[in-house]
């Protein structure tokens, strides 16, 4: 509900404001919230990040990245269903098994040091497969770079999350803190990455939105040769 | 007692499953001509960043005129341009294309450098045009058997029995693609100024050296 009421805001503080590219019309707008964005990112993200890199363990970093990923095996085994990709989903069941068993409640990636490696999937990825269109990019205040489609997935994926449907006590706290453990493990793994090219970037925002927009055509393709355009420098 | 006994011998099949992914041998391809021009060039080009024979100024020299031979940066450089190129005066170009040189040489350098100690495995390629083939490759880090490896790519053309690489992927992001979406987008914001990018390359080229 969260999610939705934040993707209605997006949609809402984008509605204004065309601009020359054809993937981005509302960019005048996107422009702003990506300023705001990265702001909070400067002031806040980064340097917690920074922290959480110095004065957390490598091993221990690990294992938080490894819980986050376990925590998410069903949402991607759900999708890798509804791709019509079973023996990917059947993947995703074997590692989940073994991280959570033998790798005690997901702290070990025992799955992937037996050669069974993970793979991400998410709605916004399954409707893509599906043939829905990206549309126009988006930036959402908080959440990033983003479109209609990959949105929606948001909501989806909280849709087919199991652990959404538990009832325990204090159940948004729970779900507020995973949240923020995987921006910042996220944010935290990248760091370097990212300062790299922010530093060498002439539009910062520009190079986001190629990124990202490139980033998620790769995961739909699932690795599959892509249809590029001709060569066009001569 | 049921339980655990069926949940063990469940165990055991995924546990006999798993091992046995690993046994199974695949069998030796042949290299195509691009796939082992890639393999030969990151060879060579990992032997460079990892010689530590030769002082950090030779290796980035060293590096750099490896990377000038193996790409073709001309024509990477008049890619980035995108439509801003047939409307800029040919003396704006060339200048441009001086700028984009440094500028590309240093960023992928230092891009690169991040990666040694590390190396990478051919595992592939495919046609794309009757000139053009990707070759797909996978990050192998000797530290972290387990991690999970990188998808790098080569988009390698073939000019007259040459081979160049004209753009390259990480995780599905082409490089050539990337830089011309920033310096596009660069310009849709400064009035298509192609002289005001050419500065902004100079300038960032000697903050990345």
């Amino acid at each position: 509900m969260q999610k939705l009421s934040i993707l209605a805001l997006g949609l809402l503080l984008c509605g204004c404001a065309a601009g020359p590219d054809k993937n981005d019309p509302y960019e005048a707008t996107n422009r702003k919230i990506f300023a705001f964005n990265m702001a909070i990112d400067h002031l806040a993200l980064r340097p917690t990040a920074e922290r959480y890199n110095a004065y957390v363990p490598e091993s221990a970093r690990d294992g938080i990245h490894n819980v986050l990923n376990n925590l998410q095996a069903p949402v991607v085994f759900a999708n890798d269903l509804l791709q019509g990709a079973p023996s990917r989903a059947g993947e995703t069941a074997e590692r989940f098994v073994l991280n959570t068993t033998l790798g005690v409640a997901g702290l070990v990636d025992i799955a992937s040091r037996l050669g069974v490696t993970g793979h991400d999937e998410d709605f916004g990825q399954t409707l893509g497969v599906w043939g829905v269109g990206e549309g126009p990019y988006l930036m959402l205040p908080f959440l990033g770079p983003s479109n209609p489609r990959d949105a929606l997935g948001r909501a989806g994926d909280a849709a087919l999350d199991p652990t959404s449907y538990i009832r325990i006590k204090r159940h948004l706290l729970w779900s507020g803190v995973r949240l923020y453990g995987t921006v910042l493990d996220a944010r935290a793994r990248n760091i370097d990455a990212l300062d790299g090219i922010e530093r060498d970037s002439l539009d910062f925002y520009g190079t986001v939105k190629s990124l990202y927009r490139q980033h998620r055509q790769s995961e739909i393709r699932n690795g599959m040769p892509e249809i590029t355009e001709p060569d066009s420098t001569e | 007692m049921q339980f655990q006994k069926s949940f063990m011998a469940g165990f055991a099949v995924v546990a006999a499953f798993v091992l046995s992914l690993g046994l199974v041998a695949r069998p030796a391809l042949a290299a195509t001509p691009a796939e082992q021009y890639i393999t030969d060039s990151v060879q060579k080009g990992m032997s460079i960043l990892n010689d530590t024979q030769i002082s950090k100024d030779q290796r980035k020299t060293e590096f750099q005129s490896f990377l000038l031979g193996l790409t073709d940066i001309q024509r990477i450089g008049l890619y980035t341009l995108g439509q801003y190129r047939r409307t800029a005066a040919p003396e704006d170009v060339t200048a441009f294309q001086a700028a984009f040189k440094e500028y590309a040489m240093a960023v992928y350098q230092s891009y690169f450098a991040k990666y040694s100690g590390q190396s990478l495995k051919v595992t592939g390629s495919y046609t794309l045009t009757a000139d053009e083939t990707v070759v797909k490759s996978v990050t192998v880090d000797p530290k972290k058997p387990g991690a999970k490896p990188f998808e790098v790519n080569f988009r390698v053309l073939n000019a007259g029995g040459r081979q160049v690489v004209v753009d390259f992927s990480v995780e599905g992001v082409w490089i050539r693609e990337l830089e011309r979406n920033d310096f596009t987008s660069y310009l849709g914001q400064h009035g298509g100024d192609v002289k005001a990018l050419t500065t902004m390359l100079k300038q960032k080229a000697a903050q990345t050296k």
